[in-house]
């Protein structure tokens, strides 16, 4: 008798097959393993927030929080993939995001063109100037590159402000609709979530493997047949897209912009924000780096705001994040998404401690 | 055999070798071509899998057809007993947890009493007890169930096997023609994809071959020879690191390249590959497609494409992913997917990397180190990173490895398995192998031919039993007897 055909012995006659129900959920828990739809999740999740926040469920000053993190993320991402993937590093973010609000400006205010159109200049600039970066990165490495881009930033900046020093862009139309300022979360956040999920192909890609092996080492790479040029290239190129794109998200959300004074959004204290931001989150993870620009951009007004101590003296805020950087980098050299991971394993320890106070050992 | 000029090319014909460069072209079909021999190679494989996918979920379709006719056909006692056991075993096992706790408490007011010099006969007892309790608790779940079986077995008394017999003979011949218009499907399928692949290859050789005849033929090597050095120089400044060498690899040997430290060994090496352009001497090869090629025309990443791979002296494999992952990274040129494919991540990606899978699995299990596939290379032993690196250096279909002290670091019995090792990849694979080692056991065992070098100077250069007995290369190693 073939006993395999039974699927379990029980007493009562009926060999049960699984229902509708449990074969559908089978098939949603094998998707859901699919990172892409985690992103996506996280998307809807985000917007169902924000509206709870405009209808004031929620406070509503957490909206303007949430919906800067989420624009700075997108170029917080892009430092990821360079940083933790490409193994280079650069201070030129600022710069890149203004590529991004400039070419909104010109595009839209100068030339009554549509938003979208604006974004797609700002991505054919940002290839540019990351081509001249990504040929510069072959000749120079590590703190000479960061220094290089740093004074290629304040290049930039300088043009910003002889261009037009503040700007300030009318009401957005997208498909004949004008956009309302509570409503620019529905162009934003999506963008975030396109940009999740090209960077989580990428970097699971061949192309994520060949920048991994070229951040390990030069040599093995080149000896693999992995071209230098290309793939540093290619980094510094996504580098700079995504911080033109998130540039573009920026002005969306604020409206407004200005050069001077090294306050505004292209300024180098931004760059320095966002590296920040990464070595927080963790500079391999795309969680992570959305965790730390939430740090870096979200925490002060949504929370550390409505501590008395916080808003009495906003100077503290600089202070703690600060701390943190120090924190971090001494402790959890992989960021916030390390400390999870070690949080993670941390926590089955406690169960399996909490098992052994009450049973004793396994002794087998 | 005659030499190539050394005539310094125009600028025009730099700016033209730009946009019309044949070499260029020749890659790109190479490429194409190599692409298509290893989804040659994969494709039974593949089918295979598939096949057997397809079997298995008929299979479990028709077991389930099957389950309630064999219910009624079996011996109602076997299956109550069988169900039984089960059932108490998954008792037993929750069981055990308890009995713990019990022991573990006992164990600790045993301690508690000694320390303060009490008698502890009262928790003796006490787990006496327990114990008693428990085991009165099992005889009464066992009872339960001995009085549910004996119930079952009066209301299903009756075993019936001719349903049984007559579904599955009917099920069995269904199956069996299922399985057999599958199998046919699948190789009429397998035959007409090769075919399709075959004819790829044939286009594609056509399509080198009249891009080759228009490229004048460079030179040729001596019959044999796959790898000619001549006079070579490499010179760090004033530092002469290599200085006028010269020597012939054959094909299919092993080549051994001694010397005491600082020699310029490692410097012959990245000269070969390109990682130093070299000050002067030239370095022909005959590539993949059997071709001559003068090795100074190509980059240092392009090398990998004319069949030349090679390892490192300290192991340089990207910690972060997979041991399977790295062997991929070796194929990062086959790929036909270009980046906005992988950006999209479309599901090309994925079939291409499966087809490389494939290849990688079968090296891997040749090397031997097929368990460690899913590991990451972070905390893996130094022994089996070795390895993991030449089985990347086998990835890419080379002619020629060259392995940079592929000993180092090794204990003595992992250096003997890299002797039959080395010998096993040659055979194998036919490849050749120039390796630089220290361990002299090593070479004297597993090189045909071996070159001597001292400064950058060749000393000697010949079978094993001539280098050792040569007086030069006993100097270089143990210095100059003086009389005195």
């Amino acid at each position: 008798m073939d006993k395999k055909l039974f699927n379990k012995y029980s007493f009562d006659n009926a060999n049960k097959t699984p229902g509708f129900g449990k074969v559908v959920g089978e098939q949603v828990k094998k998707q859901l393993k699919n990172p892409v739809w985690h992103y996506i999740l996280f998307g809807i999740g985000v917007l169902f927030l924000l509206t709870l926040c405009i209808n004031k469920v929620l406070p509503y000053s957490w909206y303007g929080g949430f919906v800067i993190t989420a624009a700075y993320s997108i170029s917080s991402i892009g430092f990821c993939l360079l940083m933790g993937y490409s193994g280079m590093a650069s201070l030129g973010t600022g710069g890149f995001i203004g590529i991004g609000c400039y070419s909104i400006y010109y595009v839209m205010t100068l030339s009554g063109l549509p938003f979208f159109l604006g974004i797609l200049v700002a991505i054919v600039i940002a290839v540019v100037i990351g081509v001249i970066v990504g040929f510069i990165s072959l000749r120079i490495e590590s703190i000479y590159l960061v220094i290089l881009t740093l004074g290629l930033s304040e290049i930039l900046r300088n043009v910003y402000v002889k261009l037009q020093n503040a700007i300030v862009i009318g009401k957005v139309e997208i498909f004949g609709h004008t956009l309302k300022s509570t409503e620019t979360m529905y162009v934003i956040i999506p963008v975030l979530v396109i940009v999740m999920i090209i960077t989580y192909n990428i970097i699971s890609s061949p192309t994520g493997r060949a920048m991994l092996a070229m951040k390990n080492s030069t040599a093995a790479a080149q000896a693999m047949g992995i071209s230098l040029l290309k793939y540093r290239l290619m980094a510094f190129i996504i580098c700079t897209v995504f911080a033109a794109v998130s540039g573009s998200m920026i002005i969306l959300r604020n409206g407004s912009e200005t050069a001077s004074n090294g306050v505004g959004a292209y300024a180098l204290i931004t760059s320095l924000n966002v590296l920040a931001a990464v070595i927080i989150g963790g500079y391999k993870s795309i969680w992570g780096a959305i965790f730390g620009t939430f740090v870096m951009y979200g925490l002060s007004s949504t929370i550390l705001q409505r501590i008395e101590l916080f808003a009495n003296h906003p100077e503290l805020i600089t202070i703690v994040s600060g701390v943190l950087v120090i924190v971090v980098v001494m402790f959890y050299p992989g960021g916030l998404a390390q400390l999870l991971a070690g949080l993670k394993i941390k926590i089955k320890g406690l169960f399996k401690k909490m098992k052994e106070a009450k049973y004793g050992k396994d002794i087998g | 055999m005659a030499k190539i000029s050394a005539n310094k090319p125009s600028l025009m014909d730099k700016i033209t070798k730009i946009f019309n460069n044949p070499q260029a072209k020749l890659i790109s079909l190479r490429k194409k071509l190599q692409w298509v021999e290893t989804e040659k190679q994969a494709l039974p494989e593949i089918y295979e899998s598939k096949k057997q996918r397809k079997l298995g979920a008929i299979k479990s379709g028709y077991d389930a057809k099957l389950s309630s006719a064999a219910f009624k056909a079996c011996d109602k006692e076997e299956y109550a007993t069988a169900a039984f056991n089960e059932k108490m075993q998954k008792y037993d096992v929750k069981a055990y947890m308890q009995h713990r706790a019990v022991n573990h408490a006992l164990t600790k007011s045993i301690f508690a009493a000694i320390k303060k010099g009490e008698d502890y006969s009262a928790a003796v007892s006490k787990h006496d007890a327990a114990i008693q309790a428990l085991k009165a608790k099992r005889a009464r779940y066992e009872e339960k169930l001995l009085s549910e079986k004996a119930a079952f077995i009066k209301r299903n008394n009756t075993a019936d096997d001719s349903e049984y017999v007559a579904l599955k003979a009917k099920l069995q011949k269904e199956y069996d023609a299922i399985e057999s218009s599958i199998s046919e499907k699948y190789n009429v399928e397998l035959e007409k994809k090769t075919a399709k692949l075959n004819a790829k290859i044939e286009k594609l050789n056509a399509d080198i071959q009249a891009v080759k005849s228009t490229i004048p033929a460079l030179k040729s090597l001596p019959e044999n020879v796959l790898l000619s050095v001549k006079g070579l120089k490499m010179y760090f400044g004033g530092l002469k690191a290599v200085d006028d060498l010269t020597f012939d690899v054959k094909k299919g040997e092993i080549f051994g390249l001694i010397g005491p430290n600082g020699a310029g060994k490692t410097t012959v090496f990245n000269c070969i590959t390109r990682f130093y352009n070299a000050t002067g001497g030239d370095i022909y090869f005959e590539n993949k497609a059997g071709e001559v090629v003068d090795m100074r025309d190509f980059k240092v990443h392009d090398v990998i494409l004319q069949g030349i791979s090679r390892t490192f002296q300290n192991v340089e494999l990207v910690k972060e992913i997979s041991v399977l992952e790295n062997l991929l990274v070796a194929c990062t040129r086959e790929y036909q997917s270009n980046f906005w494919v992988h950006a999209l991540g479309l599901p090309i990606v994925k079939k291409e990397e499966k087809l490389l899978k494939v290849k990688a699995m079968k090296i891997l299990k040749f090397m031997g180190i097929e368990n460690y596939a899913s590991w990451l290379a972070m905390g893996l032993p130094y022994g089996i990173l070795k390895k993991v690196e030449i089985a990347r250096a086998l990835m890419s279909n080379a002619k020629l490895i060259i392995m940079d002290e592929p000993a180092a670091g090794l204990n003595d019995s992992e250096t003997a398995e890299l002797t039959q090792t080395i010998r096993k990849i040659r055979d194998e694979f036919n490849v050749t192998i120039l390796l630089v080692e220290h361990d002299m056991g090593l070479v004297m065992s597993v090189c045909d031919t071996v070159c001597a070098i001292s400064f950058g100077k060749m000393l000697a250069i010949g079978t094993c039993e001539e280098i050792q007995k040569n007086k030069a290369v006993q100097e270089a190693y143990l210095g100059v007897e003086e009389d005195e």
